[in-house]
């Protein structure tokens, strides 16, 4: 009985289970991964693969980080955009970490953009 | 997605909860079901060793949140602050700690000799060991009712499995083979039908994660699943073993094969500690596709 039962929940969550979605990967931003600008952006866009809570998000210039104001108690959200300091030509890292809101699990990255 | 030694240190302290949480559970679960093969001096070990592994499977759960708030901030501060711990609590891994520990304290009832009170520590055993069902990769599925009843199915099957071990090593440590042999071939009636159930459950899990089978295998959570199915592979052709070989000799009274016995269960924890490393390190280091 048990075992019929077991095969039957399985059965059902094979068939009606949809794709999983495990982790906040940051599928875009913008200023794109790499991207070379010849005006500075007044803001940064990050899109992630599911809702998230965005943690931590630092902008490093030369080693050295400048204030981007984030509301760590904002609702979870798969966009964030974030208004920039303003920026003068260089070479910029842009270092985030994330909460997923299903799974829990704490996703971090890194990506880079310079202005001309 | 990066890696650094905050992540790997939460997933040592997550592998080490699963460990002291299934020790204790199973520990409990089998002093309920052998209960009438042990003397009261083992009764009095085993239950010691749960007060232990109750103990190491608290402090090792809350040292986690901590190294994952750390790992958020990217700075040891990180590990106190209330807004990193807030998020990483809400997000799932609160709900999972709070029922765990509840678990746990539920456990210490092992300690009364009172049969009615012993039942709230097999309540805490199901309760703790079912406790990581309700964070993690199932929660992204859609549904997942039923992915995360199998994953608790499984969990509570593995604590069974796993945590038998130690109690079945202080027995063979000690006792005479027709003792080893009772007790081996008692836990062994059910393990059967418990392993059934935990393979069947498991197996059922990983094709609703799989997705894309190519691209499964060939990613990190894929690789470390293959390392986790030979070690249960290994594992399964130990208990096999025992049961088919080791347990027929100490029912015959083979004082060899009782040696024999206590080195297999050794063997066995350790490849079911590899499970556990490979476990938390797949749940918590990689993701499905």
């Amino acid at each position: 009985m048990l075992k019929h039962l077991l095969l039957a929940l399985a059965a059902c969550g094979i068939v009606a289970a949809g794709p999983c979605m495990a982790h906040a990967k940051l599928q875009s931003s913008t200023p794109a991964n790499d991207a070379h600008l010849r005006e500075a952006p007044r803001t940064l866009t990050l899109n992630f693969s599911e809702a998230a809570k965005l943690a931590v998000l630092k902008l490093v210039r030369d080693g050295k980080e400048l204030p981007v104001p984030l509301d760590k108690n904002a609702q979870a959200g798969r966009t964030f955009t974030l208004m920039l300091p303003l920026l003068t030509p260089g070479n910029y890292t842009v270092q985030w970490a994330a909460v997923a809101a299903d799974d829990g699990h704490v996703t971090k990255g890194s990506f880079a953009f310079s202005i001309a | 997605m990066e890696i650094g030694g905050w992540d790997i240190a939460a997933a040592l302290a997550k592998a080490v909860t699963y460990a002291a949480t299934f020790g204790a559970a199973g520990a409990v679960l089998f002093l309920l079901y052998c209960r009438a093969q042990l003397k009261d001096r083992q009764r009095a070990l085993i239950r010691r060793l749960i007060g232990v592994l109750v103990g190491v499977a608290a402090v090792t759960g809350m040292l986690r949140i901590l190294l994952l708030s750390g790992s958020l901030s990217g700075e040891f501060s990180g590990m106190v602050d209330s807004t990193f711990t807030g998020m990483i609590l809400r997000a799932g891994e609160g709900r999972a700690t709070g029922l765990r520990m509840a678990g746990l304290a539920l456990m210490l009832f092992a300690f009364s000799t009172n049969p009615v009170l012993g039942r709230f520590a097999i309540l805490g055993a199901v309760a703790a060991s079912t406790s990581f069902a309700w964070v993690g990769h199932v929660h992204g599925l859609l549904p997942n009712t039923a992915a995360t009843v199998l994953l608790c199915l499984h969990l509570l099957c593995a604590a069974f499995w796993l945590g038998a071990l130690p109690p079945l090593l202080i027995i063979a440590a000690g006792a005479n083979v027709s003792q080893i042999a009772a007790a081996a071939a008692r836990f062994g009636t059910l393990a059967l039908r418990v392993v059934a159930l935990l393979l069947a459950a498991g197996a059922s899990l990983l094709l609703m994660l799989i997705g894309d089978a190519a691209q499964f295998w060939a990613g990190a959570y894929g690789r470390l699943m293959a390392l986790k199915l030979l070690a249960v592979a290994a594992l399964l052709g130990a208990a096999a073993w025992n049961k088919l070989h080791l347990t027929p000799g100490l029912l015959r009274g083979d004082a060899r094969a009782a040696e024999l016995f206590r080195r297999s269960v050794l063997a066995e924890m350790g490849v079911g500690a590899l499970i556990l490393l490979t476990t938390a390190a797949f749940t918590s280091l990689a993701g499905p596709p």
